[in-house]
């Protein structure tokens, strides 16, 4: 029976209005009444077990991820509202609110070095680095959750994905595909030729030039004159994942 | 930030993450890319030049070596970029231009400025009560007396540079020996 509730105060009111539009018998208005105190219920169990429970959800990632899964099956985004009882309740107002604000500002100084593009997991290991100790960890789940948040700004954040990279941009910019397939060419080796390019997609060289000039205009890819005559373009935001974990692997 | 040892840091240098990246060795056709990388290359050639007491450098040969050189990767800051960078340094006070004029083949790196070890040195001749006394140059570098200070042996040139600054600033007197080492100085309040 609870199943069947699907709440959500659209299902609701369409139950009410179903039931009231026929004849009522008294038995469908019981069935509502009990509907009614049953929502209710399951709202004061709701509220009451965040409540007990809200240093566990600001404190462990897994636990949090899983309490907002339910809350989404429920039908209440804890999220969408900042008003939203749920989200005072959980208290996630704050820590939502505040990793966006060092996200932002993550991504704002590093632009002029990767164009608006970084690694998903590298954004991630830089908030872990700058947020102080003891404050509440941080999983991936929570930079998807931020982002989807910060979507209204101008700035354009979302997640895009190349191939397996996952990256956060930061910029309004709009990648055409060729540009695209070029970054899923680079993914793993963090860099390419033109003549890279010309082997794997066939294109000719207007084409290739083109798409390169645009990565190099938006910041995005580094060119390196080592070899003159096969000058090497890397993607900053691939080689920085890349470099950090040879880093950290070196220093232990 | 205060190092009162006047010998290069302990352990081994820093590099920071780009160091290791090639293209930071290529200057970039992108503006404000290259923006950001003669910033990242002039804080690591400050940085660099602080942490090992290096205080000059002759442009064609400092791009065989490291910082300008990374042998890892295998890549080298071509010279005409260098000196690019150069300016900048001069430009923000951190560096100055020496031998001949316009060659711009060789310079003083001053990963601290000539005011500022002039104030340190006129502090320590005011906490030893040295004022109205005539040092020598040589005496107030590698005296005993001044071991343990941050300007002990430091490098001749940079050095006369701070004592000139005294002097415009009518708190020292320098007297010429017959060589640099024989200069005086006499600091007053």
């Amino acid at each position: 029976m609870r199943r069947a509730v699907g709440i959500g105060g659209l299902r609701r009111k369409e139950a009410e209005r179903l039931a009231m539009s026929k004849k009522g018998t008294e038995l469908s208005q019981r069935e509502i009444e009990k509907l009614r105190e049953q929502i209710a219920m399951m709202k004061d169990n709701l509220e009451d077990f965040v409540r007990e429970h809200q240093r566990d959800i600001r404190n462990n990632p897994a636990f949090r991820v899983k309490v907002q899964r339910m809350c989404q099956l429920i039908g209440v985004d804890p999220l969408s509202s900042r008003k939203s009882y749920m989200s005072e309740l959980l208290g996630v107002g704050d820590f939502y609110c505040e990793l966006g604000i060092q996200i932002i500002d993550i991504c704002v100084a590093t632009r002029s070095i990767n164009g608006g593009l970084m690694d998903l997991d590298e954004l991630l290991r830089r908030l872990i680095r700058r947020r102080l100790k003891g404050s509440e960890p941080v999983v991936e789940d929570d930079i998807r959750r931020t982002i989807s948040q910060l979507k209204p700004l101008k700035g354009g954040y979302k997640i895009v994905c190349f191939g397996k990279r996952k990256m956060v941009q930061s910029v309004a910019r709009e990648m055409n595909s060729d540009q695209a397939k070029v970054m899923t060419l680079a993914q793993y080796t963090c860099k390419f030729t033109m003549e890279d390019v010309r082997v794997a997609f066939g294109w000719d060289e207007d084409r290739i030039h083109s798409c390169v000039d645009d990565m190099l205009r938006s910041g995005i890819v580094w060119m390196d004159e080592y070899n003159e005559a096969y000058p090497e373009y890397w993607v900053m935001a691939f080689f920085s994942q890349l470099n950090s974990t040879l880093t950290m692997a070196n220093a232990e | 930030m205060s190092n009162t040892t006047a010998v290069p840091t302990p352990g081994a240098f820093q590099f920071p993450e780009i160091y290791n990246f090639p293209p930071f060795f290529t200057r970039q056709p992108n503006e404000s890319t290259w923006q950001e990388q003669r910033r990242q290359w002039c804080d690591l050639i400050l940085a660099y030049y602080r942490h090992n007491r290096l205080y000059s450098l002759t442009l064609a040969e400092a791009i065989t070596e490291p910082p300008f050189t990374n042998r890892q990767i295998h890549r080298s800051l071509r010279v005409d970029v260098l000196r690019e960078l150069v300016d900048d340094l001069v430009k923000q006070g951190n560096a100055s231009w020496t031998g001949a004029k316009n060659a711009k083949d060789s310079c003083l790196v001053l990963w601290r400025k000539p005011e500022v070890w002039a104030s340190m040195i006129y502090q320590w001749a005011n906490e030893r009560g040295l004022f109205n006394t005539v040092l020598t140059v040589f005496e107030l570098a590698n005296g005993d007396d001044t071991a343990g200070q941050e300007f002990h042996n430091l490098d001749s040139v940079t050095l006369r540079r701070a004592l000139d600054v005294l002097q415009s600033q009518g708190k020292a007197q320098l007297f010429v020996g017959t060589s640099d080492d024989d200069m005086g100085v006499k600091l007053f309040a």
